[in-house]
């Protein structure tokens, strides 16, 4: 496999016309069946006698297993299999996406919460569950790792003392998972220069990624030993490498196809049930489907990385960044998942969108044993966002300058430098964002009051609470920018597959697209299908299940999707189509010179020429041929990040986006009602703009909620004490404001039709502009979030 | 969960029986309480007798004008009930301001008077809880604390009752009418639930197997103007950090009648007696609420994590009440 970047498209003079193609905002495929509860979710599947997988976990946060005895669970009547550690069937026992650190049944040790530590297989999920409960699992426990302090203190138990993988020659400590500095220019002489000089720490509470399908799949043994595994995933090949080791299978006798997914953001990139599943399935020779129910998820997937992070910005009085230094602390929790990407981007982007030429960075990631965390929406820069925007308020307060006005002044635009020594080399419009959120008009303000009426307490903070009818209700105005990167990083070769194929069934020219990608309910299919309209000129496109039968389409994550396997998507298309004007040429190259010399499109079923003359019908060029490619579609290379000064080409593209934050505050009750959270995003080229504004929708609430309530409790103990929809709250439709959306479309030349992943930046400067709304409200510094009602009372 | 016997009792003298001849029995309302614990192994019922065909589903109302209310009335019909909206709209507002339209389809008035508390370490089996497993510890005392109690606690369990409408009950002097083995009893909502003190295992002074069969609540004109209001963390569909029932009835400027009581803040919807004595013959200001609250809170004792809870209650009594009393006014 190569990782040379794929060559870009052809350029033609005009784009294809096609109805329903790229830029149309067509309808998605599972919309209303979603809406109506009839799309069928991983965790409807059926097979004739299956069985019921449970998955018993620890109630400690660090113990040392002293000894498992399955043999009560066993006698229970309808269980087939109980299964520890011991009965792994090859010597690899752990996997992980980056380490190989977390055991697929804990061995000897539990790390966390929640930690798998036996399974079971029965004939009814209550069977199943009643016998784990009859597993009698004998504990010791340690000493609890819980936060920097904790972890790093001299004699601080080693939770991973054999490490081997390629951060732990690297880290001062054997509980950092990864640090990453990023140096440059001359900070303590830049600092010399500053007229004003602010810091301050700030602290992001840990939040869940709340998708709605719990980890479910389906594991079906198969004749040839191997196992046909059906689940709710992010990145099927990622899966089936890390799966096939541990069940001692080649990666071809286990077969993966996606099932219904219920969202992801992240929280799916590492396995939960997989292996599990197919552990128990290939233990009983039956079908083994695996349904966490809502308790269970909270154990089953990573989190967002709490983070405490300390910055210091200087400014001149003309209000221009002379320097920023800043430390990042993220929990890990017990096993390294993605931790050391999430480092990476908390370093590389801990800047944020502003032109800083003197900057001393430090993040790094630790293990403790808190739940682990790993990947979710914004992905190491949503932290970085908060803290570095309200340091940019903060600044622009001491300097007298309004805080739009200051941002300006040091927003970064094409050509600007990153402190990783990178050059961005596509557009920028960081300060134009700003422009646009703030050129809207306000809401109007006390919008609660109606004619003679009784005032709409929607309107009010406590909503229906019924609250307040306007008394001690103050008006807040915030704004935030963030900057994401697409793709993965860091010299990873990413890369995804597509295949295309092109051929006549009923007279009409049909194409089907066969691809690995994910969908979790952004609207990749969707999108799939228009690129192929646009190329091709067919109308009817159908999308084959993902599965493991093609090439890897990488991850649904790092918004790289639509950029990656559409990019994909299009650049076999391009095989496609020269193939078909290579057959047409053969064909009927005499009867027309512009087969020979013009450019020629696929429009409509048929050739035609750039000035619409038809040359052909497809059908009649195809002539009962089908032609079929698969082809692999590269973005240009990326550079690991230098070990002692975070120098490099790091990142493939930026995505940028603004938010203005309007909230009414019952400064009284510390009650927060978000109004309005407008957001203005550059996306490069909307593909479908309807599923655009969906996730820039999508992704300012998901902020909204790290703003004002989203927060897994974690005590000292190490243990969660919400695991429930009940105690964790995410915001409801009544919390839900009225979210504007400007969408902007700068093409970046780099990419498939100058589109630019769209997915995580509305979710970074959602959070930092509600806060610095409700710090308009109140005058309150608010340096953690989830912002409590204490918090903006000032009690305890 | 383990296994359990499901019965449904025809009438009230039934399930009372059914109760005394199976020790570990529970009876079951909505289920949205009991039925989660089961899952969590909270509890572990060895038989369930459910009480909702016992015909104790109706809300009469009183010639004298006050309202008997059946104990298996769902949250919602209670909510609904034009006579409560009429008599006791405080009732209503508290009603509807507790858990979802699902939940409160299915919830019923007993079970939500005997619904346990939302402690974490209550719900988590593997850990210490004095009031699950007496003598066991406290660890909310110096742990997670947040939305704990600031009055009537004592350090054996500082968890608050969850129930909103306690609330309005208490403000209202709620009595709560029950059925056991030896007949029918009676008792003051007030009297419900037992101070804390060192066994808070004892969640109730009903005697063992009693059945709640009604609450009653007696006529109080006052009832008429009341209001209800709930701070919560979240728009809907969460539990109160705080909240306040409060009914008021000005002559002449002067507090006639006022009737307060507290959620969220302690072991039992908190009767706020000190501040209703303070306001009786005082001016309707809100100085003179201020001061009021100001008695009531003068006990509050909050832990190290729940302060916010003290200014935060003593903000929505003042504001509760001078809304009720420019209501008055005008
Ligand atoms: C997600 C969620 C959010 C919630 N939010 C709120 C909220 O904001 N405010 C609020 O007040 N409540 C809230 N609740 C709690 C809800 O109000 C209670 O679960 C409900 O009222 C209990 O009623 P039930 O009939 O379902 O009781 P059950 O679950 O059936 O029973 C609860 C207890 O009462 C006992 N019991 C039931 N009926 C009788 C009887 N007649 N006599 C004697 N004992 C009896 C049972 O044995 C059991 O111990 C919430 C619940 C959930 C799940
Ligand atoms: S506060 Fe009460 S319910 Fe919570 S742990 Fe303590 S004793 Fe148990």
């Amino acid at each position: 496999m190569t990782a040379e970047p794929t060559r870009g498209p052809r350029r033609l003079t005009r784009a294809p016309r096609a109805a329903q193609g790229v830029g149309v905002s067509v309808a998605r495929p599972d919309g209303t069946l979603k809406v109506t509860g009839e799309f069928a979710y991983a965790s409807d599947m059926w097979h004739e006698d299956m069985l019921w997988g449970h998955t018993l976990r620890s109630p400690h946060a660090h113990a040392r297993v002293l000894s498992i005895d399955i043999a009560a669970a066993l006698a229970v009547p309808g269980v087939y299999a109980v299964l520890t550690h011991d009965d792994l069937p090859t010597s690899q026992t752990r996997y992980g996406l980056e380490c190989l650190d977390t055991p697929v049944l804990a061995d000897g040790v539990v790390r966390h919460h929640g930690e798998p530590v036996a399974l079971v297989a029965a004939d009814h999920p209550e069977t199943a569950r009643r016998a784990a409960a009859r597993i009698a699992v004998d504990y010791e426990p340690l000493p609890v790792v819980h936060d920097e302090a904790t972890a790093l203190a001299d004699d601080a138990p080693v939770l991973h003392p054999h490490r081997d993988d390629h951060h732990a020659p690297h880290v001062r400590h054997p509980n950092i998972v990864h640090r990453q500095p990023v140096r440059r220019g001359d900070p303590d002489a830049a600092a010399a220069r500053a007229d004003v000089i602010v810091t301050g720490t700030y602290t992001v509470g840990m939040q869940d990624q709340a998708f709605l399908g719990p980890e479910s799949g389906l594991a079906v043994p198969a004749e040839d030993g191997g196992v046909d595994l059906y689940v709710a995933t992010q990145w099927l090949h990622s899966d089936l490498r890390q799966i096939a080791p541990v069940l001692g299978l080649p990666e071809d006798k286990v077969r993966m196809t996606l099932s219904g997914v219920g969202g992801a953001f992240g929280g799916r990139e590492d396995l939960s049930m997989q292996i599990h599943g197919c552990l128990l399935a290939l233990r009983t020779g039956k079908p083994v489907k695996m349904v966490y129910d809502r308790f269970q998820s909270f154990f089953g997937h990573v989190h967002r990385h709490p983070a405490t992070l300390w910055y210091e910005h200087g400014a001149t009085r003309e209000g221009l960044l002379t320097h920023m230094r800043c430390r990042i602390v993220l929990d890990g929790g017990a096993y390294a998942s993605s931790s050391p990407a999430v480092v990476g981007n908390a370093a590389s982007l801990s800047a944020g969108p502003y032109v800083v030429d003197h900057v001393d960075i430090e993040a790094l990631a630790l293990y403790t044993n808190n739940p682990p965390c790993g990947a979710m929406r914004g992905f190491g820069a949503v932290q970085a966002c908060f803290a570095y925007e309200s340091q940019m308020d903060k600044l622009a307060a001491e300097l007298g300058l309004d805080p739009v006005e200051f941002r300006r002044r040091n927003a970064m635009s094409q050509g600007s430098r990153l402190p990783t020594g990178q050059v961005v080399d596509a557009p920028a419009p960081v300060a134009e964002l700003l422009r646009r959120v703030k050129a809207l008009p306000l809401p109007p303000e006390r919008q609660w009051e109606t004619a003679g009426a009784a005032p709409d307490v929607r309107a009010l903070p406590g909503g229906l609470s019924n609250t307040t009818h306007g008394e001690g209700v103050v008006r807040g105005v915030g704004y935030a920018v963030g900057i994401k990167n697409v793709g993965f990083s860091e010299g990873f070769d990413d890369y995804s597959t597509a295949r295309v194929r092109l051929e006549v069934a009923g007279g009409e020219p049909v194409a089907t697209v066969h691809t690995a990608a994910a969908e979790v309910g952004q609207g990749g299919v969707t999108v799939q299908a228009q690129i192929v309209r646009t190329e091709l000129g067919v109308q009817q496109v159908t999308i084959q299940p993902a599965d493991t039968r093609v090439g890897s389409a990488g991850s649904t994550s790092a918004s790289r999707q639509t950029y990656m396997t559409g990019g994909a998507v299009r650049h076999t298309c391009e095989a496609i189509r020269e193939r078909v004007l290579a057959l047409g040429r053969a064909r009927f190259g005499g009867t027309h010179p512009a087969w020979e010399h013009a450019e020629l499109l696929l429009e409509d079923g048929k050739v035609v020429t750039e000035a619409g003359e038809v040359l052909a019908a497809l059908a009649d060029v195809l002539d009962g041929q089908a032609i079929d490619i698969e082809q692999e579609f590269r973005h240009r290379p990326t550079q690991p990040f230098d070990r002692m000064t975070g120098q490099g080409f790091g990142h493939v593209q930026y995505s940028f986006a603004a938010h203005r934050a309007v909230v009414e505050v019952d400064t009284e009750l510390g009650l927060v009602k978000v109004v309005e959270l407008a957001c203005a995003q550059d996306v490069g080229k909307a593909v479908n703009p309807q599923a655009v504004a969906g996730q820039i929708q999508g992704g300012t609430v998901q902020g909204l909620g790290l703003a004002v309530m989203e927060e897994i409790l974690v005590g000292p103990d190490a243990k969660v004490r919400n695991p429930s929809f009940t105690d964790y709250l995410i915001p409801t439709i009544l919390d839900t404001p009225t979210l504007p959306v400007d969408i902007l479309e700068l093409a970046d030349h780099h990419a498939p039709y100058g589109l630019r992943g769209a997915g995580e930046a509305p979710t970074l400067s959602s959070t930092p502009a509600v806060v610095s709304a409700i710090r308009a409200a109140t005058g309150r510094a608010l340096t953690r979030v989830p912002v409590r009602p204490e918090h903006i009372t000032d009690t305890p | 969960m383990r296994e359990f016997a499901y019965q449904r009792a025809g009438d009230v003298a039934g399930a009372v029986a059914a109760f005394a001849a199976a020790p570990g029995a529970r009876y079951l309302g909505g289920g949205t309480n009991l039925v989660d614990l089961m899952k969590s192994g909270v509890e572990s019922p060895e038989r369930l007798i459910d009480v909702r065909g016992l015909g104790l589903d109706a809300v009469e109302e009183d010639a004298d004008g006050g309202l008997r209310i059946g104990a298996t009335v769902t949250n919602s019909d209670l909510a609904a009930h034009p006579g409560v909206r009429r008599r006791y709209p405080a009732l209503a507002q508290a009603v509807l301001a507790g858990a979802s339209g699902q939940l409160r389809n299915a919830a019923t008035v007993g079970g939500n008077l005997l619904q346990r508390v939302r402690c974490g370490y209550f719900t988590d089996v593997t850990l210490p809880c004095n009031r699950r497993v007496p003598g066991s510890g406290c660890p909310a005392v110096d742990g997670e604390h947040h939305n704990h109690a600031v009055l009537g606690w004592s350090e054996h369990c500082v968890a608050v009752h969850p129930s909103d409408l306690g609330v309005a009950l208490a403000a209202f002097d709620a009595v709560v009418s029950y059925e056991t083995g030896a007949g029918p009893g009676e008792l003051a909502y007030a009297a419900l639930y037992p101070p804390v003190g060192d066994t808070p295992h004892r969640e109730t002074s009903l005697p063992p197997g009693a059945l709640i069969t009604a609450v009653s609540l007696p006529a109080a004109p006052v009832a008429a103007r009341s209001r209800y209001r709930k701070v919560r963390e979240r728009a809907s569909y969460a539990f109160a950090t705080a909240s306040v029932a409060a009914a008021l009835e000005v002559r002449d400027g002067v507090v006639h009648d006022v009737r307060l009581a507290f959620g969220a803040v302690a072991s039992r919807p908190w009767r706020a007696h000190a501040a209703e004595r303070a306001l009786t013959g005082a001016p309707a200001t809100a100085r003179a609420f201020g001061a009021a609250a100001d008695a009531e809170l003068a006990a509050a004792r909050p832990l190290p994590h729940n302060g916010y809870k003290v200014p935060l209650l003593r903000n929505l009594m003042v504001s509760v009440l001078t809304e009720l009393a420019e209501e008055a006014a005008r």
